[in-house]
C-alpha cells in the first residue's frame, strides 16, 4: 500500500474513531534537522512546517515532510539536494507512517517523559523501507513533544552522490525529529 | 624569457579571478532576497489552495519553487519557538483548520504579530508545496 493512502487512512481512522477527542494530537509546526559530517564541508539543514499526528490509544504515529521546505545556510547546497539528490519536484514530499510498540509503557494522561520504540515505514524519494527507532515522547501540559535522532543511509533511498563529490558528502545522514503535538479540536 | 613569464602571469591572474568568482557566486552565493524578488504569480489564497485541492500535481507543477504574491482574509498568527505563521483557513479536515500557511522572514515577525484576525492582507512567499492538508510558503513577508 502507498505511504500516501496509509496516512489518509490513518488519519480518516483519526476522525471516524473520535470517541475521545484528547487521544488525538496534531502538529503542523514541527521541525526535522539532517545533519551530515563530512571533511570537506558540514550540511546541516531544518524543515519547520513538518505536519505530524499521534493517536495515543493505538500508538499510531505520521509525519509528512516537504522537501523543498528543507532551509540551507548555502544556497547551492539548497539546490544540488533539491535537483540532483531527492529531486523534489517529483518527490516532493517524504513520510513516515507507523506505530508506538510499546504503547504500555507510555502514560499520556501524566506529565513524564516516556521511552519509545517507533517502527513503521519511512519514504524518501518515492522509495519505502521498514523502519524501527527509538525515541522519547514528553507528556507536559496537556501538550506531547516527541523526539528522535536516527542515521539513515542515502544509498537506500536511491539517493545518489556523483563520485566527484563522494568526499564531501557522507553516505549516512543523521535526523533529528522534533515535533510538539496539541489535542485535536475537532 | 620575459614575454613568457607575462603570458604565464597573465593567465594566472585570470584563473584567480576566475577562482574568485566561482567561489562568490557559485559555491558561496547567497540566498534570493524573497522580500523584494517580483512574484511570479500574483492571486487570492482560495485560488492557490483550490489549484492544488482539485488537482496536486498541476498545482505543483504550477506553483512549487515559485514565489507567489497571495491575498485574502488572515485567520490567525501562529507562534512556534521563535518562528512566526500567517494562516488562511479555507477547510476543515482530519487535522482541523486547512488552506494556506505562511512561516514568515525574521524582519517580519513584529509586523506580522500585529495583524488580526479577519483584516485583508497580501502575503509574498515561497511556495514549497502542498502536503495534503495545506500549501506552504516560506519566507513570508507582508506585501500590505
Amino acid at each position: 500500500m502507498k505511504t500516501t493512502t496509509f496516512i489518509i487512512l490513518l488519519l480518516t481512522g483519526f476522525a471516524l474513531s473520535g470517541n475521545i477527542q484528547a487521544q488525538k494530537y496534531a502538529t503542523k509546526t514541527g521541525s526535522i534537522r539532517f545533519y551530515s559530517e563530512a571533511p570537506a564541508d558540514n550540511i546541516e539543514a531544518f524543515n519547520k512546517q513538518v505536519n505530524s499526528a499521534l493517536d495515543t490509544q493505538t500508538g499510531d504515529f505520521v509525519y509528512r515532510v516537504l522537501m523543498k521546505g528543507f532551509q540551507f545556510e548555502k544556497a547551492l547546497m539548497q539546490e544540488h539536494f533539491n535537483e540532483n539528490y531527492v529531486e523534489s519536484h517529483k518527490f516532493p514530499n517524504a513520510s513516515f507512517a507507523g506505530k508506538i510498540t510499546n504503547t504500555d509503557a507510555v502514560d499520556f494522561a501524566k506529565d513524564g517523559t516516556y521511552e519509545v520504540t517507533v517502527a513503521g515505514k519511512l519514504t524518501i524519494k518515492g522509495v519505502t523501507k521498514d523502519v524501527s527507532e527509538k525515541g522519547t515522547f514528553e507528556v507536559k501540559d496537556g501538550a506531547i513533544n516527541g523526539k528522535s535522532t536516527f542515521n539513515i543511509k542515502l544509498a537506500d533511498y536511491g539517493v545518489e552522490i556523483p563520485k566527484t563529490v563522494m568526499k564531501n558528502i557522507a553516505e549516512t545522514v543523521e535526523i533529528n525529529v522534533d515535533v510538539t503535538l496539541a489535542a485535536l479540536n475537532n | 624569457m620575459k614575454k613568457y613569464l607575462k603570458i604565464i602571469a597573465a593567465l594566472g591572474s585570470l584563473g584567480l579571478i576566475a577562482g574568485i568568482f566561482v567561489f562568490v557566486f557559485v559555491v558561496n552565493k547567497s540566498h534570493p532576497d524573497y522580500e523584494h524578488k517580483k512574484p511570479d504569480f500574483t492571486l487570492t489564497v482560495s485560488e492557490l489552495y483550490s489549484t492544488y485541492q482539485n488537482d496536486n500535481v498541476k498545482g505543483s507543477a504550477t506553483y512549487d519553487g515559485k514565489v507567489v504574491q497571495v491575498s485574502g482574509a488572515l485567520s490567525a498568527v501562529e507562534t512556534s519557538g521563535n518562528d512566526i505563521y500567517v494562516c488562511f483557513v479555507l477547510n476543515e479536515g482530519v487535522f482541523g483548520a486547512e488552506g494556506v500557511r505562511v512561516r514568515m522572514l525574521e524582519n517580519q515577525k513584529k509586523l506580522s504579530q500585529k495583524l488580526e484576525p479577519g483584516q485583508a492582507v497580501a502575503i509574498k512567499g515561497f511556495v514549497t508545496g502542498y502536503n495534503e492538508t495545506d500549501v506552504v510558503l516560506e519566507h513570508g513577508s507582508i506585501v500590505q
